[in-house]
């Protein structure tokens, strides 16, 4: 029991580290609540499902993953150019226009390819038993891409000239005008990030656990999105890492001791984060932003 | 004695209603939608349309709850649909498990819903802005698990049907039921609307004002902040808890849609459709969306359905980049212009005569 809650526990927090991963990055530097984060998701499943299965030639599974991130970010970045740009600042109209986003997404997938499902190939086949859990390739290839994916984009935010700016535009986005800093191009390539990072999500979950991708699937990851970096505090990369592992093992183990609460499980999670807010607002390692500005 | 009673009844009417422009609007409105259902003949696309009205009526009092809550006090909630779905949840347990009447299990899901609002609101206003939106994006979620989690009280996927004497009218006709519940409906948004939008222009309207405007000023001020957010949440989750228990009483069920994130997001989307913060720009919008989508799209040019979701979302996308006033509060800033200043002892007198010189003299000249 205890092994299988720390595999799972384990798989779980990969994927939603990477998950949260663009969330935390847009809301943290770019400073946008984006709703549309779940269609990422879904739209990466979907280009995922496209290139590899459907038409271009049948693609591998490697370069229709690649793809499919590149296509979402230039996706993410067209939206926040035409449509997130102009209502920068007004909390409300940005979440109206990224909510907006999100459904005309999900139409336009619902009108392209159906309201049903369509099949998502694995990443790998076959499986490795770890003490009686059995554990597919494509869990240990997913949990492997996710946490180096992860790395990669820490070690950019804090080691690179752009990652520094990126820092910079975080923390006061007039002072990096002044210093120089191209904002706006800037705040465009972190949304193309996390557009990536949710489509990399969006191929790696299914890919490796129910194999299947509808248009209707951005909402469950959205709001885990939301409840790992309100968890680790809005913005702070450390702290997503440890609101997914919060998260992942909670709701591993109500799925696990509590076979029959299955429905549960979210109720578990979105407790656990609601508790945490109470005793800390700014979530474990956030930092005290002023929000009014 | 009669007729002075009677002069300065029509002199207050004309003063406050005649004289302003929006306000004669609103009532040219009012008097149009109660005239609907005769108008309409009585054949089954009506009867539709009618109940699209309906629907149209219950969805516009949660649309406006949102927007005391949002547009008036800043406290940014996205999932207002928790107060509707327990209003409604509240409403049809009552109702299958006590019989009780249908306006007392409203009542009740009434209070229900207003009194969770307080164990919502205050841990809820620990946090601000964008953390509030999300925080109260997760309240409806964790209530559609628990509703899963007790099938046997909630009865999970299949909702709460209630049996058919929980219509509010006992009526065979198909199309005089839905015009009874029509002005039902109506009378009731009517009556919701104005309460709220005494509320929101009272004393206490203002103070929620000024916390959406700067909450550090509103606290150096001695407002009691706090009080008056949970204020502002108990009554607008009053209002939403009102229009889902009339609406389990009017599709007879509640099911776990009624704590679907879509509901909460489509009161944003009217809401802002219509401007926010105005109140009646909520139900200018629930209106335009409930018809377009539901009647337009569907019976007069019938698009698929999968394509109405973009028809109306895209114009309310562009509109709120482009235009965010919204489209009522854009009508009545333009009726307010073609109104003339004129001083208040002036007003509400004579204003017809006034304009019929008005049009003499543009004649003549």
């Amino acid at each position: 029991m205890v092994e299988q809650l720390l595999i799972l526990g384990v798989v779980a927090s990969a994927v939603y580290a990477l998950l949260s991963l663009g969330f935390t990055l847009s809301f943290g530097i770019a400073r946008i609540v984006n709703m549309a984060h779940g269609s990422f998701f879904m739209l990466g499943a979907y280009f995922y499902f496209y290139y590899g299965a459907r038409g271009f030639g049948k693609l591998d599974v490697f370069p229709s993953l690649i793809l499919a991130a590149i296509t979402v970010a230039i996706i993410g970045a067209v939206f926040y150019r035409l449509a997130i740009h102009s209502v920068m600042g007004d909390d409300v109209a940005l979440i109206v226009v990224t909510i907006g986003g999100a459904l005309v997404f999900q139409q336009a997938v619902t009108i392209i390819f159906g309201t049903g499902h369509v099949t998502i190939n694995p990443l790998m086949e076959g499986a490795i038993h770890i003490s009686n859990v059995a554990v597919t390739y494509s869990k240990i290839l997913a949990i492997t891409i996710s946490l180096s994916l992860f790395a990669c984009i820490s070690i950019f935010i804090s080691k690179t000239k752009m990652g520094r700016a990126m820092k910079a535009l975080s923390q006061d986005r007039e002072a990096a005008m002044l210093m120089g800093i191209n904002t706006e191009a800037l705040a465009t390539l972190t949304v193309a990030i996390a557009g990536a990072m949710g489509a990399v999500a969006g191929t790696l979950i299914p890919a490796s656990t129910s194999q299947m991708a509808d248009p209707f699937m951005w909402t469950p990851p959205l709001t885990i999105a939301f409840a790992v970096v309100i968890l680790g505090g809005l913005g702070s990369i450390k702290g997503t890492l440890v609101g997914a592992l919060i998260l992942g093992f909670s709701e591993t183990a109500v799925g696990l001791y509590f076979p029959e609460g299955g429905f549960l499980k979210t109720a578990v999670a979105l407790g656990v984060m609601v508790t945490v807010l109470l005793i800390r607002p700014r979530g474990l390692f956030g930092k005290r932003i002023e929000l009014e500005e | 004695m009669v007729t002075i009673y009677l002069r300065r009844a029509y002199r207050s009417f004309a003063l406050h209603i005649l004289d302003i422009p929006s306000r004669l609007m609103a009532l040219l409105l009012i008097v149009l939608f109660l005239a609907i259902p005769g108008i309409l003949p009585a054949n089954p696309l009506m009867s539709y349309l009618l109940s699209v009205l309906i629907t149209a009526s219950v969805m516009a009092i949660f649309a406006s709850s949102w927007d005391l809550l949002v547009g008036r006090c800043g406290q940014i909630s996205l999932g207002h649909s928790i107060f509707y779905g327990v209003g409604a949840y509240t409403t049809a347990l009552l109702f299958r498990s006590y019989g009780l009447p249908s306006w007392v299990g409203i009542l009740i899901g009434v209070l229900i819903a207003a009194a969770i609002s307080l164990p919502i609101g205050f841990p809820a206003l620990r946090v601000k802005g964008p953390y509030l939106a999300l925080v109260t994006l997760a309240l409806p979620l964790i209530a559609t698990s628990i509703v899963f989690a007790l099938k046997d009280i909630t009865g999970g996927e299949n909702g709460l049907p209630i049996p058919v004497e929980g219509r509010f009218f006992q009526l065979t006709n198909i199309h005089n039921l839905r015009i009874a519940e029509y002005y039902l409906t109506f009378l009731l948004l009517l009556v919701s609307a104005i309460i709220i939008h005494k509320i929101a222009n009272s004393r206490t309207g203002i103070v929620f004002v000024s916390i959406l405007d700067d909450e550090m000023a509103s606290k150096a001020c001695g407002i009691n902040v706090t009080r008056y957010k949970l204020m502002a949440f108990a009554i607008s989750a009053t209002f939403a808890g009102l229009a889902g228990g009339v609406n389990v009483h009017l599709l007879l069920s509640a099911s776990h849609g009624d704590f679907s994130l879509t509901l909460s997001f489509f009161a944003v989307i009217m809401a802002v459709l219509g401007g926010m913060g105005t109140i009646y720009g909520a139900i200018v919008g629930s209106y335009i969306i409930y018809f377009l989508d539901m009647y337009f799209l569907r019976m007069v040019v019938d698009v698929p359905d999968v394509w109405h979701v973009l028809i109306f979302i895209v114009p309310v996308v562009l509109l709120v980049i482009k235009w965010p006033r919204g489209i009522a509060r854009f009508v009545t800033d333009e009726l307010e212009d073609l109104s003339e200043e004129r001083p208040l002892e002036e007003r509400g007198k004579r204003i017809w005569k006034k304009y019929r010189r008005k049009k003499k003299s543009a004649n003549e000249g």
